[in-house]
């Protein structure tokens, strides 16, 4: 946990989570605790990444932190969330989160599907119609989807489509953008890209990234702070920054270094008795 | 025959088209030979050749055409309703699928009527009308309304809350979301009830006009009834299903250039 501390005091931080504790009723009475008291602050630009197997509550974390939260569900149980010291409760403007289930307009082609935001009060407000093309096209080039602006949705792949998602979402300019698995859906191959992808547009633009995945070697590819949960309820069983520089290949992932790090993570949730299933795909 | 039980083959559409050829002549024919045994007296079931003359007849006779009028009233008359189930219901059900205080409210109101007999209700708007073009109109528009709200709301409720979701994420209103983010993905499943509640109208047009029509292909059945012509009666049962297909058949064309999309989801 020391690593944390050092990472936490440098910069005030931008998102904190203090103590979370987060119940679900059960449908045959009692409560399920996903969260157990959970503290983590993040300061950003970075790349963090919630690593923790299926079903461990790190979603649900992540919703927490300025995303939309699902109706009918007190969120959190207890505990804070502040947003630049301001507690956040629902939704936050400066936070805009990538679904590994993309929710492209079927009915609007790749350009307007990018363009989407510019539909909405919001983001008219905050930027004047002059600049919202160039916005457009700029994304769609850093994509890799100019040449695909007039086709629709069910016309591109998987990859393609989160493509489109990824772009819209940092075509805002987002201080904060929250992964919810957005690979996670994808073939190796196409995976491997987007995280290629993801890399190159951070460096373009540089913001706190809060990543979920239950993939070892996505965290270990694109974390510069890997957060590793336990299951059931989630706890923090290890913390730690990891400053190769990226990009990382495949070839850094043999290296002594990457392979040390994936077998303290491995160790960390085996510990921690973890029930769910982490992928290790080297 | 191995493709004879598999519901996912696909016809061409040559054999398609065959098979409903041979679905009608088979029923021509029946029909032709009952008629002709004289099993059957002509004043209960007409050949098909006197309904074929009785179709002429009314097409032009006499420097008119009683055809062509009925079927102008009878249009007329759904496509008002038409309209205003559209422009009523449309929204309607919309609200009440985004809103489910509202649609607590109201569905209540609307659903048992989808199986209550709203032919039934034509005495009262009856007296309560009197038994003009409103009272007409209104009994369509009833009888459509209350089909095509519950299948709005449905539409809507049906859309995947992912779309719902993302637009809130991006800062939408709520009104934004069903807006931006509901409505436009619920449009397919919306235009499909649109074009089952005005099929439902064809089926109500002869209840519709059974009271005081001057004019209308449900007079000219009821008229043609009380004159025993059952030959006319044939005629304008035919011309009314052909007419009931022709709508169907072009809202469908309409829905496919809207929503080319849809198929490919």
């Amino acid at each position: 946990m020391s690593e944390t501390a050092v990472i936490a005091s440098a910069t005030p931080a931008v998102i904190a989570l203090d103590r979370i504790v987060q119940e679900y009723p059960r449908p045959e009475g009692g409560v399920n605790r996903v969260v157990d008291d959970l503290s983590l602050r993040f300061t950003g630009p970075s790349i963090n990444m919630l690593l923790g197997p299926s079903g461990c509550g790190k979603s649900t974390l992540l919703y927490m932190m300025g995303g939309v939260r699902p109706q009918n569900t007190n969120m959190p149980t207890s505990g804070t969330i502040t947003i630049d010291g301001v507690p956040c409760n629902d939704a936050h403007d400066d936070a805009v989160m990538v679904f590994q289930r993309y929710a492209n307009r079927p009915d609007l082609n790749v350009y307007d599907n990018v363009a989407f935001p510019f539909r909405l009060a919001l983001w008219r407000d905050r930027i004047p119609s002059a600049e919202r093309h160039g916005m457009v096209m700029h994304m769609l080039e850093a994509v890799g989807l100019a040449d695909k602006a007039k086709l629709l949705p069910s016309q591109l792949s998987g990859g393609q489509n989160q493509r489109i998602a990824l772009a819209r979402s940092l075509m805002l300019r987002p201080r904060i953008l929250l992964m919810d698995e957005p690979f996670g859906a994808l073939d190796a191959q196409t995976r491997e890209e987007m995280q290629k992808l993801l890399v190159r547009l951070y460096e373009e633009h540089p913001c706190l990234i809060v990543f979920v995945t239950h993939d070892v070697t996505e965290a270990l590819l694109l974390g510069d702070r890997v957060v590793v949960l336990s299951t059931q309820p989630a706890r923090i069983a290890d913390d730690f920054a990891i400053a190769t520089p990226k990009p990382r290949d495949s070839g850094w992932l043999r290296m002594p270094e990457a392979a040390a790090l994936e077998q303290r993570i491995l160790s960390r949730l085996h510990q921690a008795a973890g029930k769910g299933n982490v992928r290790v795909t080297v | 025959m191995s493709q004879g039980w598999n519901p996912y083959a696909t016809l061409s559409g040559g054999l398609r088209r065959q098979l409903g050829i041979i679905g009608v002549a088979v029923v021509l024919l029946v029909w032709f030979a009952l008629s002709a045994s004289g099993w059957i007296s002509a004043n209960k079931l007409p050949s098909p050749f006197a309904v074929m003359k009785a179709l002429a007849y009314l097409t032009w006779s006499e420097g008119k055409s009683l055809l062509l009028d009925a079927t102008l009233w009878s249009v007329g008359r759904v496509a008002a309703a038409g309209v205003l189930v559209v422009l009523i219901g449309v929204p309607l059900g919309i609200l009440m699928g985004a809103s489910p205080k509202l649609n607590a409210l109201l569905s209540p109101l609307i659903d048992p009527f989808r199986s209550a007999p709203v032919v039934a209700l034509l005495p009262i708007l009856v007296m309560w009308l009197g038994i003009g073009e409103t009272m007409k109109v209104t009994f369509l528009f009833i009888g459509a309304v209350v089909y095509l709200v519950p299948m709005v709301r449905d539409a809507i409720q049906a859309v995947p809350q992912s779309y719902w979701t993302g637009a809130r994420d991006l800062g939408a209103s709520p009104w934004e979301c069903i807006r931006h983010a509901v409505v436009p993905i619920a449009m397919p499943r919306i235009a499909d009830a649109i074009i089952v509640s005005v099929s439902v109208m064809w089926t109500y047009i002869t209840v519709a006009e059974y009271v005081n029509a001057k004019v209308g292909l449900g007079q000219l059945i009821q008229n043609a009834r009380r004159f025993s012509a059952m030959d006319q009666v044939f005629a304008g049962i035919i011309v009314i299903m052909a007419l009931a297909l022709l709508t169907y058949q072009s809202m469908r064309w309409a829905k496919r250039r809207l929503y080319p999309w849809e198929t490919q989801t």
